[in-house]
């Protein structure tokens, strides 16, 4: 069964602006699906028609199986969400209000306490559970949160920036959390940030969204694959023979250029970045400014980030 | 879900006990009508002359029977017995209209409403939490009010005149059925007004100035029947209940997260 179906799910606030349109995506139980996008992209909507907090207004979606527009309950049991607007009670302490969750997820008390205890080692906040969550630092109430949505133990966890706000260091904690929760729990991860350095160290897959539309969907491989390769190369040299200056449009990138010489090889401090097709390439262009007698100081291939991806998608469609 | 809705109830029975303001709201109304109110009733009747032409011609209104009994002892009856009844009425209101004022719009301005929405339980069931809440508040605040009541008139009434006090059989009707209906019309009229306010203030509002005094106004025409007889304050107490009932389960079905979420 799949954990995610899409079937050209689409959201239409009353104003009539389209917040989803006409999305269709499947994911399959133990994925961590990236889904990115700039704020108001829709990702916020799209978690909340996937929990039946909003009614879609076209298509349908299940969450395995479960359809959250008639029965979100059903949803709810099997489904944990992290999201900024969904925070707990000021006045209890963060073990009261995790053993109240549970409690609310009708888990008895010696078990709550039990599970609470372990999410809040986990997430580093054992000498914090006994203060009350009024007391609590906005990464702090981040890493409750995520407790709080894996008290029940869920099928599928839907966190919406669950890194944002947090320090380096617990960032990459809770992303290695994330990740050991689908590796060892099996459990199916949808990601909304716009941290697309910490979605690259963890996803398996991604969507990118804009203005409520699914620009691409794949891996990382494949989204590469959809740009070209879109490796870039970057050499420094003293000499730019112009086999390589015509080969590539390196005159664009070219820094520190020295003083320019009326021979047909150009001289100086070149630091150039070729796009190349494939790391076959590579060679072919060192030889040809060994050939033509230049000095190489650096060079070094880079395969496109999501970063790189996301940036050259969103700047299409502006 | 029993367990999710004990939860739910405890926890916001804990949000106002640990609120000293909001407890100070909800212990002050008592206090005052049953406590401060009937002293200085009992004060008045002990030190007020007897001859008192108005009391004289009161005491021709009263039935046969009562009219042999001293002017103090029939005056502490009537209030005991007439006016304090209809205290019961408004103490449980008062007592869980701001728990009732903030249940859904309380939840939303602290952005706890969601995460509640996230939870297995249907909005039917979140809904029927709320009220119960309240309700169960409403009620524990009446029952404690009666018992102070009951000890601080007592004794009040039995060292002024020696008289020990019985409270009239209508007590058990007022207490077991009046006050329960009532209380629970104006709490499920009061958590819809909360559903659909935008914040804590407006529905406190529509609580205190729509609410309140309707449902006082109605409930307060039958405490004449109290002088009449307590059955028909049982018959009249139970079709309030039904009403209440039904009030409960159509508002139920009213309400679905993203109309909680907006409050619209």
């Amino acid at each position: 069964m799949n954990a995610v179906v899409m079937n050209h799910l689409s959201k239409k606030y009353s104003g009539g602006k389209a917040a989803i349109a006409d999305m269709s995506l499947t994911l399959e139980p133990g994925e961590v699906f990236g889904f990115l996008g700039p704020n108001g992209a829709g990702k916020t909507t799209t978690v909340k028609v996937l929990n039946g907090m909003l009614q879609p207004t076209g298509g349908e979606c299940l969450i395995f199986g479960e359809n959250p527009s008639n029965r979100p309950e059903k949803v709810h049991a099997i489904s944990g969400v992290m999201t900024e607007h969904a925070q707990m009670y000021n006045h209890l302490t963060g073990l009261e209000n995790l053993i109240f969750y549970g409690a609310v997820f009708g888990i008895g008390e010696e078990e709550s306490r039990k599970r609470a205890q372990e999410l809040l080692w986990q997430l580093e906040l054992s000498d914090a559970w006994e203060q009350k969550l009024s007391a609590y630092s906005t990464g702090m109430r981040q890493r409750l949160s995520i407790a709080r949505a894996l008290m029940h133990r869920p099928k599928i966890l839907f966190l919406d920036e669950p890194t944002s706000g947090l320090d380096p260091e617990s960032a990459h904690n809770v992303n290695q959390m994330i990740r050991n929760l689908a590796k060892d729990k099996g459990m199916t991860i949808f990601l909304c940030t716009h941290q697309l350095r910490y979605a690259q160290e963890i996803c398996t897959r991604y969507g990118l969204i804009d203005e409520g539309r699914l620009l691409v969907e794949g891996t990382l491989e494949q989204l590469r694959a959809g740009m070209g390769s879109g490796m870039k190369l970057r050499i420094r040299t003293d000499r730019l023979p112009d086999s390589i200056a015509g080969y590539t449009d390196a005159d664009k990138n070219e820094k520190n250029r020295g003083e320019a010489s009326g021979s047909r090889e150009r001289q100086g401090a070149y630091d150039i970045e070729l796009a190349i097709k494939s790391e076959e390439e590579i060679p072919r262009i060192v030889s040809r400014i060994v050939q033509g007698g230049g000095n190489i100081y650096h060079v070094s291939a880079k395969r496109p980030s999501l970063e790189d991806i996301y940036f050259s998608l969103t700047a299409e469609r502006r | 879900m029993n367990r999710a809705i004990s939860a739910i109830v405890k926890k916001d029975m804990r949000e106002i006990t640990a609120n000293r303001q909001l407890l100070f709201t909800i212990v002050i109304v008592p206090v005052v009508l049953t406590l401060v109110v009937p002293s200085v009733f009992l004060l008045t009747a002990h030190f007020a002359p007897e001859d008192a032409n108005d009391l004289q011609e009161l005491m021709k209104l009263m039935p046969g029977n009562v009219q042999n009994i001293g002017m103090e002892e029939l005056m502490v009856g009537l209030l005991f017995d007439n006016i304090l009844p209809l205290f019961f009425l408004i103490i449980p209101i008062m007592a869980a209209s701001v728990m009732a004022a903030s249940s859904f719009v309380g939840e939303r301005e602290q952005s706890t409403l969601e995460t509640l929405l996230y939870s297995p339980l249907t909005v039917k069931q979140l809904f029927y939490a709320k009220v119960l809440a309240a309700f169960l508040m409403s009620m524990l605040v009446s029952w404690i009010s009666f018992l102070v009541m009951l000890l601080g008139v007592g004794l009040e009434s039995y060292v002024l005149t020696g008289a020990v006090l019985h409270p009239g059989i209508s007590w058990l009707p007022v207490m077991l059925l009046l006050s329960p209906a009532v209380s629970l019309i104006a709490i499920t009229l009061i958590v819809r007004g909360s559903a659909k306010a935008q914040n804590v203030m407006e529905a406190q509002q529509k609580a205190a100035f729509l609410v309140l005094p309707v449902v006082l106004l109605l409930a307060g025409q039958f405490v004449g029947l109290m002088l009449i007889n307590a059955w028909m304050l049982v018959g009249l107490s139970v079709v309030l209940g039904l009403l209440a009932w039904f009030l409960l389960r159509s508002s139920l079905g009213k309400f679905c997260g993203e109309m909680l979420l907006s409050g619209r």
